[in-house]
C-alpha cells in the first residue's frame, strides 16, 4: 500500500517525537508544573470567593485549566519563530523542491508531533484531576471535548502559519511570535475562562478565531455540553487552512534566496 | 575585575549595536509584561483577595520579578545556559583565561530581549508600588536577592549536565519550573508545594520574600533572604567547579 506523502509526514512526525523522551518529557513536565500552579490559583480563589466564580467551581476550573493548557502545550512554543527562520535564511526553498504543497507537508508533520504531546498532556491531566478532584463535570462534555482538543490543535497549528508567512514580508518573525502566543493568552481563554473577562472583551474574543485553540475544549471539559462549539472550530479550521495556504501561496511567490 | 567589567561592557555593547533591533526586542517584552499586568488586572476583577494577595500586592510582586528576571537573565544571559554550553563542549574559550570560567561565562552575553524586563520592572514599582525611599531600598535589595537566588539556581541545574550527562534538559525544565512558581503568590500554595518553593526550587526567595519585605521590613525575613542568596550563589559556583573536573572540550572554540 502506498502512502500520500501527507500522511508519510504525520506518521514521521509522531515517531520523531516518540524518538525525543527527553524532550517530551520536559514539555510534559512543566505541564505538571503548570496544573500545580493553577490548581492552586484556583482553589485560593474559588475559597475566597465563596466557593464559585462565575458559574465556575473549582472542579470546573480545574478541569478547564487540563484541556486549556493540555492543548496549547502540545504545539511547539516557538513554531512561528522557527518558520519564520526557514522562511527568512531560505531554508523553505528546499521544502519547495518537493512536488507537494510546502505549508500542508509541514502541517501534517506538525500535526503528528502534536497529536503525541497531546495524548500525553491529557493523559497526565487525567490522572491529575482524578486525583485532585474527581472525574470531569459531564460524560457528554467529556465526550465533546476529546473531538475538541484535536480539533483546538489543528487550528492551533494552521493559525501559527497564517501569522508566521508575515516573515515573507517583514523581516523579524520574533514579534508576530510573542503577539499570537499573548493573544491565545487572553482571547484564546487559556489564561483565563471567556465568561471571566470584562463583557466587551470576551465578545471581541468570541469573534476571533483563537479561543477555538484553548477556550473551547476547556469549556466542554469544564462540563458544559455545548456542542455548537464543534461546529464553530470545524469553521474556523476551514478558514485557517485556506488562509494559511494563500497566504504561502503568496509568499512564495515573492521568496528571494540567495547562494546555495 | 578589570577583565569582567571589560566584558561586560562588550556585551552590552553587542547587544546595542543594533538599535534598531534592540528596541524592537525591548518593546516586545514590554508588550508581554503588559499583558501578564492585564491577567492579574482581570483576575482581581472577579475575585478581590486571594489568601491575602490584592492586586496591588501582586503587581509589586510582578515588578520585583521582572527586576529578577532582567537581571539575571537579561544582564547575565548565559545563567541559563550553562547546561547547554557544557553539554556541547563550548566551554574552550573561558576556560583559557586567566579568570574564573564562570564569571567570564555571566558576563559574556546580554539578552537584549530580557532587558525590557529591567526596564519594566522598576517602572512598574514607581507606578503600582507605592514607592518611598523606604520601599525603593528594600525594593532593590529583595531584587538583588532574587537575582542571586535565580543565578545560583540556573547555574546549578546547568552544571549538573556535567555530572549526569544528557544536553540540559533538567536545566530547561528547572528554569521554566522556577519562573512559573515565582510568578505567583506563594501564599496560595500548600503544603509540599510550599516547601519545594523554599528548598529546592527556592522561587520564593525570588519574588514572594522579597514582595513581603518591602511591605513589611522584618530583619529576621531580610536575614533569611540573604543567606538564601549566599547559599544558592555559593551552591552554583561549587557545582560549576566540580563539574568541570568532568568537562570533555568539544573541540569547539565558539564565543561561548
Amino acid at each position: 500500500m502506498t502512502r500520500t506523502p501527507y500522511w508519510a509526514a504525520f506518521t514521521d512526525g509522531i515517531r520523531r517525537t516518540m524518538a525525543a523522551p527527553a524532550e517530551l518529557a520536559v514539555r510534559i513536565g512543566f505541564f505538571a508544573v503548570i496544573l500545580v500552579v493553577f490548581s492552586s490559583l484556583w482553589r485560593a480563589a474559588t475559597q475566597a470567593n465563596g466557593g464559585v466564580i462565575q458559574g465556575y467551581g473549582y472542579r470546573e476550573l480545574l478541569w478547564y485549566v487540563i484541556a486549556a493548557e493540555g492543548c496549547v502545550i502540545a504545539t511547539k512554543p516557538r513554531l512561528i519563530e522557527e518558520i519564520g527562520d526557514d522562511i527568512g535564511n531560505g531554508d523553505i526553498a528546499i521544502d519547495m523542491l518537493r512536488p507537494v504543497s510546502v505549508v500542508s507537508f509541514r502541517m501534517a508533520a506538525e500535526m503528528g508531533e502534536a497529536v503525541v504531546r497531546l495524548v500525553c498532556a491529557l493523559s497526565l491531566g487525567a490522572v491529575f484531576g482524578l486525583l485532585s478532584v474527581s472525574a470531569p463535570p459531564s460524560l457528554e462534555g467529556l465526550l465533546a471535548a476529546l473531538p475538541a482538543a484535536l480539533l483546538a490543535v489543528g487550528c492551533n497549528l494552521t493559525m501559527q502559519y497564517s501569522f508566521a508567512a508575515a516573515a515573507f514580508w517583514v523581516e523579524d518573525a520574533k514579534s508576530t511570535w510573542f503577539l499570537y502566543q499573548k493573544l491565545i493568552f487572553l482571547l484564546g481563554g487559556m489564561l483565563l475562562p471567556l465568561e471571566l473577562l470584562p463583557e466587551s472583551l470576551a465578545g471581541i474574543a468570541r469573534l476571533l478565531p483563537f479561543w477555538t485553540t484553548a477556550y473551547v475544549p476547556a469549556r466542554l471539559l469544564s462540563g458544559h455540553a455545548e456542542w455548537q462549539l464543534l461546529i464553530v472550530q470545524l469553521g474556523w479550521l476551514i478558514v485557517l487552512v485556506a488562509a494559511a495556504l494563500a497566504a504561502f501561496r503568496a509568499g512564495e511567490k515573492r521568496l528571494v534566496v540567495t547562494g546555495g | 575585575m578589570r577583565i569582567i567589567l571589560s566584558t561586560f561592557k562588550n556585551s552590552l555593547i553587542e547587544a546595542w549595536t543594533n538599535r534598531r533591533s534592540f528596541w524592537l526586542q525591548v518593546s516586545i517584552m514590554l508588550a508581554n509584561d503588559l499583558v501578564w499586568v492585564l491577567f492579574w488586572i482581570l483576575f482581581f476583577e472577579r475575585v478581590s483577595t486571594v489568601r491575602g494577595w490584592d492586586r496591588s500586592r501582586v503587581l509589586l510582586l510582578f515588578a520585583i520579578l521582572t527586576t529578577v528576571a532582567g537581571i539575571s537573565l537579561g544582564l547575565l544571559a548565559n545563567a541559563r545556559k550553562i547546561g547547554q554550553l557544557s553539554a556541547g563542549g563550548e566551554l574552550d574559550a573561558a576556560l583559557a583565561l586567566p579568570i574564573h570560567p564562570l564569571a567570564f561565562l555571566l558576563v559574556r552575553r546580554v539578552d537584549t530581549g530580557l532587558l525590557g524586563d529591567l526596564f519594566f520592572g522598576p517602572i512598574l514599582f514607581v507606578l503600582a508600588g507605592e514607592p518611598t525611599l523606604e520601599r525603593t531600598a528594600i525594593f532593590i535589595f529583595g531584587s538583588l536577592c532574587g537575582a542571586a537566588v535565580l543565578v545560583g539556581f540556573l547555574v546549578a541545574i546547568g552544571a549538573l549536565t556535567l555530572f549526569i550527562g544528557g544536553t540540559g534538559e533538567q536545566a530547561d525544565l528547572g528554569f521554566q519550573t522556577i519562573l512559573i512558581l515565582a510568578s505567583y503568590p506563594v501564599d496560595v500554595f500548600g503544603g509540599a508545594t510550599k516547601l519545594l518553593l523554599f528548598t529546592s526550587v527556592p522561587a520564593a526567595f525570588i519574588s514572594g520574600l522579597p514582595t513581603r519585605l518591602v511591605d513589611d521590613w522584618q530583619w529576621t525575613t531580610a536575614a533569611a533572604l540573604l543567606t538564601a542568596a549566599l547559599v544558592f550563589a555559593s551552591l552554583g559556583v561549587r557545582l560549576f567547579n566540580l563539574g568541570l573536573h568532568r568537562y570533555s572540550s568539544g573541540a569547539r572554540w565558539t564565543r561561548a
